[in-house]
């Protein structure tokens, strides 16, 4: 009850913020990308924190969900809100083919199969010119503002749009982690033999995970897109701005942990942002050369994320009632 | 409010004080001339990563055109304001090229932007500009940024597949007035946004001009190996080779090929073909490579010999177009008589500007269409000869002969 109460007043809280913000401005688009990479962290979190496979691959389905809207908005004008669904099963479908061969690979070899994955989608849509613009990027047109076109000449619609996104994806999460799905996850990641043994078809749990992951991200994809407005090949197949970094914000807030990939955003884009706006007028590269040398310090102080950071606070405090 | 009756009328007291501050106006008016509010100009460029060098290029030569300003007495429409540049450092994410852009205008109200090099970096840009009124003045290549009828962007720079046209034709010339005739030709390219987009130039003249292209390969930025790329070039039989991309991959490849003893003449695409870098990285291998370039220094000495003397080096083409492109931009400020954004475009749009750092473009000034393509700029053709860049093409412009070796 007191749980569901805290959750509450967190959403509200979220919900207010955005209002506080001028919503033409600049801390709103900051605002914006921190939540949906949240949300496409928590995606990640499903297969890499649920399912323990750690995935460097997830912008191939991210830009396949950027694209797949993109081009049936461009070509069609069929509107961004049914596009998202077929980027989501676009997204899906891709992440069954690449999930059947290499979820048998483990560790280190699943991390660069789908490294590999993603670079490979990111020479598609270079080459690919007729439908997806080739180098020189797509850019979503600006039509008149309208919800049913998903297009809005403030930013504000979609920050509430990335935060609705976000409880969505949160929520499924939670629901597959607390389910029937969560506890097979959890016996396949401790050890996968005992869990064969006891009757659990790994590979189809498994598989069903990414699926899910893989539809997920690509629908968060085409909300990226609305948002960036524009994108080539290189930003959403990128493995260092996408696959890399929803990995690195998972990981930093807390992997496998519905909080972690919310806490890891909330942290990585700002600060990321503030040091662009404060030393990159200086030398050149500086600002990227802080942010780096920050996540250093930061994974050596919380090596297993931010969430201990909230474990080790209850636990002291815990430790103090006791002695009262 | 004052207990004073309104009937009071003139009492001695005030009669001082209003001649006295009478008096005063014109100093007060000199002390707001002393600290005018300075105008804010944003400036993104990519500081960090693949395209560093030409950003740091870029922003050389836009402060060194701010200082001069400021130190000739500022803005003096305006007062004698300042110029207060504001660089954001744009990654080679377009995304954050256009989070930084939200910035710019919204926490540091600028009255316009340069930038930002890369045409991907600088369509995110203009995407964010256009929504709020920006101007944003661009030497970036691709014809998609005048391309899409916005009203806020200003390219100062032949567009991209007029430099691939360009980059042919006066090969053609060139060859012609050496006595040699080319009739097989190869083209490489790095398929980046640039490299397609004037690799698209140069395939049509060679259709127009009859010329065969016998090798016609795109290849990966941040490529390691060419040897596979000059093996096939050897093949191809082509008499000429049009390589176009950025400059680890120019390096590599007339390395490569001059290790091999090909010495067929190579006209580079700009980028990296023509920076100190390109004759730092290849020595003796680089005399005599040609390549096209949107302007070059050594057709207005007076101005960009001030930006070696500072800096070290000569006046890359970024650089002397960002210079103009600030130049332009501070016109059409004195022009509007105001700082604000909107006053700016709208006189920037359809105008033309001359005088200052505009001469130092092909045809001595600015001038631009309604889609904001600067109409007067003509590509040239450069040629290494012994560590600088000659203009050796147009005839009107040339500064030498071009040499050309079969």
């Amino acid at each position: 009850m007191k749980k569901w109460f805290a959750l509450a007043a967190v959403i509200a809280v979220a919900a207010v913020v955005p209002l506080l913000l001028n919503p033409t401005g600049y801390w709103i688009r900051v605002l914006t990308f921190t939540l949906l990479f949240a949300a496409m962290a928590q995606a990640w979190n499903l297969i890499g924190g649920l399912a323990n496979q750690t995935s460097l691959g997830h912008a191939a389905f991210f830009g396949i969900g950027a694209y797949t809207s993109t081009i049936l908005l461009l070509k069609f004008g069929i509107s961004p809100w049914l596009g998202m669904f077929a980027a989501g099963a676009l997204g899906g479908l891709a992440a069954l083919v690449i999930a059947i061969p290499t979820l048998r690979l483990q560790g280190h070899y699943f991390a660069l199969a789908t490294l590999a994955f993603g670079e490979v989608m990111r020479v598609i849509a270079n080459v690919w010119t007729p439908l997806t613009g080739g180098p020189g990027g797509l850019s979503v047109p600006f039509t008149p503002p309208s919800f049913a076109a998903y297009s809005f000449k403030q930013l504000l619609p979609h920050a509430y749009i990335a935060l609705a996104a976000l409880i969505i994806v949160t929520a499924i999460f939670e629901f597959i982690r607390r389910g029937a799905m969560g506890y097979r996850l959890r016996a396949i990641r401790e050890n996968q033999a005992a869990a064969e043994v006891i009757g659990i078809d790994t590979t189809k749990v498994k598989l069903q995970t990414a699926v899910i992951s893989g539809a997920l991200m690509a629908m968060l994809g085409t909300l990226y897109a609305q948002v960036a407005v524009f994108f080539d090949p290189d930003t959403v197949f990128s493995a260092a701005a996408i696959s890399i970094r929803v990995a690195l914000i998972a990981i930093l807030g807390g992997v496998g942990t519905a909080a972690g990939p919310i806490l890891g955003a909330l942290f990585i884009i700002p600060v990321e942002e503030l040091m662009n706006d404060l030393f990159s007028a200086g030398a050149a590269g500086l600002s990227q050369l802080i942010f780096g040398a920050i996540l250093i310090a930061v994974i050596l102080w919380r090596p297993r994320g931010f969430i201990t950071l909230w474990d080790s606070l209850r636990a002291r405090f815990a430790r103090g009632e006791a002695r009262r | 409010m004052s207990k004073m009756s309104p009937r009071a009328g003139l009492s001695r007291r005030s009669l001082l004080a209003g001649s006295a501050s009478l008096l005063a106006a014109p100093m007060i008016g000199s002390a707001a001339h002393a600290d005018a509010k300075p105008v804010n100009i944003g400036v993104i460029m990519p500081l960090s990563g693949a395209n560093a060098q030409f950003g740091i290029n870029s922003r050389n030569g836009i402060e060194l055109v701010a200082d001069e300003i400021n130190a000739a007495g500022g803005v003096k429409a305006l007062g004698g304001a300042k110029i207060n540049l504001i660089v954001a450092d744009s990654t080679s994410t377009p995304t954050t090229a256009g989070t930084v852009a939200q910035r710019l205008i919204s926490q540091n109200e600028v009255t316009g932007i340069l930038g930002a090099f890369a045409s991907s970096l600088t369509i995110a840009i203009s995407e964010v500009t256009e929504r709020r009124d920006i101007p944003l003045l661009t030497m970036s290549f691709a014809d998609q940024i005048t391309g899409r009828g916005f009203k806020n962007i200003f390219q100062v720079v032949a567009k991209a597949s007029v430099l691939g046209k360009a980059q042919l034709d006066y090969t053609l010339a060139i060859a012609q007035a050496a006595g040699a005739k080319i009739d097989k030709i190869a083209i490489m390219y790095e398929d980046t946004a640039y490299g397609t987009a004037q690799a698209n130039g140069l395939r049509a003249a060679a259709k127009a001009a009859n010329v065969e292209i016998a090798m016609d390969d795109a290849y990966p930025l941040g490529i390691t190996d060419t040897t596979p790329l000059i093996n096939k070039l050897r093949a191809s039989g082509a008499q000429a080779v049009f390589p176009v991309s950025y400059l680890n991959d120019s390096l590599l490849i007339i390395r490569t090929m001059r290790q091999q003893r090909i010495t067929m003449p190579a006209i580079g695409g700009a980028a990296g073909y023509v920076i100190p870098d390109f004759e730092k990285g290849l020595g003796e291998f680089a005399e005599g490579v040609l390549s096209i370039a949107p302007a070059n220094y050594d057709l207005a000495p007076d101005l960009t010999e001030r930006f070696r003397k500072r800096f070290g080096y000569f006046m890359v083409h970024e650089a002397l177009e960002h210079a103009v492109a600030l130049d332009v931009l501070v016109q059409a400020i004195e022009k509007a008589k105001s700082a604000k954004a909107e006053d700016v475009a709208a006189a920037l749009r359809g105008a033309k500007f001359t005088g200052g750092w505009t001469k130092a473009m092909t045809g001595g000034a600015v001038q631009f269409d309604a889609t904001g393509l600067n109409v007067l700029s003509v590509p040239v053709m450069v040629q290494w000869r012994n560590k600088e860049l000659v203009t050796v093409w147009p005839k009107d412009v040339a500064k030498g002969t071009a040499e050309w070796k079969t």
